[in-house]
């Protein structure tokens, strides 16, 4: 396989697939490729947007209200952590305790902090609480990455 | 190697169960294995507490332990009360055995958790500079 990768100012991040002829790995990249492209569509006042999960710094359940979060907006999303949860498989999104997804892509460390809690400190300085019970699923994205 | 030794364990306790089934149908219910069904029961409600703590229950590690520590002794008295392994005098040996089990996994858990940590944080470090 040859991968070649080049900047193109003023366009958005495009992907092109030259195979010689269609099979299963082919397949796999592209169903791979597609879910890197998954959304998730925010309300904000009254304006409705698709966010990128690449753009998704974490998730957090708030009194039963899901909101996301980027670098610096934050959405309101009409679903439930379960329907997230459908569609993070195999993304860098992983759930971090009862109430919070962290996207690990913008995962800066993880630190244990007085009285033994878990801290997640993100890129943009956010810091969110890690249950210890899901750290192992945390291990398991970046297991995944070096293979 | 921890999988093995999972594996043991769940491969003893389906040894055991089949085997008594037998027992059972041959020769009823005896007292040994009344004792054994009745460990399966407690460790089956010491586990469905233990998930619903770590479901729904966020504490520090050390406070975290020190609560299923008074719940689990809680439950072993009173199902060891109702199965009458205790008598009013040695009721509080509950408290020893509870103990020297949650302590272990207190400290498998704690370095467990230091080791995931390193992980995860040397291989933010790797991607980070391979990135650069």
């Amino acid at each position: 396989m040859i991968i070649e990768k080049k900047q193109v100012e003023g366009k958005p991040l495009t992907v092109v697939i030259e195979y010689p002829q269609w099979n299963d790995s082919v397949e796999n990249l592209v169903r791979k490729i597609s879910l890197m492209d998954l959304t998730f569509t925010g309300k904000s006042e009254d304006r409705t947007v698709n966010i990128s999960v690449s753009d998704i710094y974490y998730i957090e359940n708030v009194e039963r209200k899901l909101f996301l979060y980027t670098r610096d907006e934050v959405f309101r999303f009409d679903g439930t952590m379960s329907d997230i949860e459908k569609g993070i498989f195999e993304t860098g999104l992983v759930r971090i305790s009862r109430t919070c997804i962290m996207n690990t892509d913008y995962l800066r460390e993880i630190r244990q902090i007085r009285n033994s809690h878990l801290e997640a400190v993100m890129d943009n300085d956010e810091k969110l609480i890690v249950s210890r019970k899901y750290l192992p699923e945390i291990k398991k994205i970046f297991k995944r990455r070096s293979i | 190697m921890k999988r093995i030794l999972r594996d043991t364990c769940i491969l003893a306790a389906l040894m055991i169960l089949c085997v008594f089934t037998v027992s059972i149908i041959w020769v009823g219910l005896t007292d040994e294995i009344s004792l054994v069904l009745s460990l399966f029961g407690l460790s089956f409600i010491i586990s469905l507490a233990n998930y619903f703590m770590d479901e729904y229950v966020t504490l520090p590690i050390l406070t975290g332990y020190v609560v299923k520590y008074i719940l689990a002794t809680g439950i072993v008295m009173l199902f060891g009360f109702i199965a009458g392994w205790f008598y009013k005098s040695n009721f509080w040996m509950a408290f020893i055995y509870v103990g020297i089990v949650l302590v272990l996994a207190y400290l498998v858990d704690a370095v467990k958790t230091k080791q995931d940590i390193d992980y995860i944080n040397s291989r933010i470090d790797r991607i980070r500079n391979r990135e650069r």
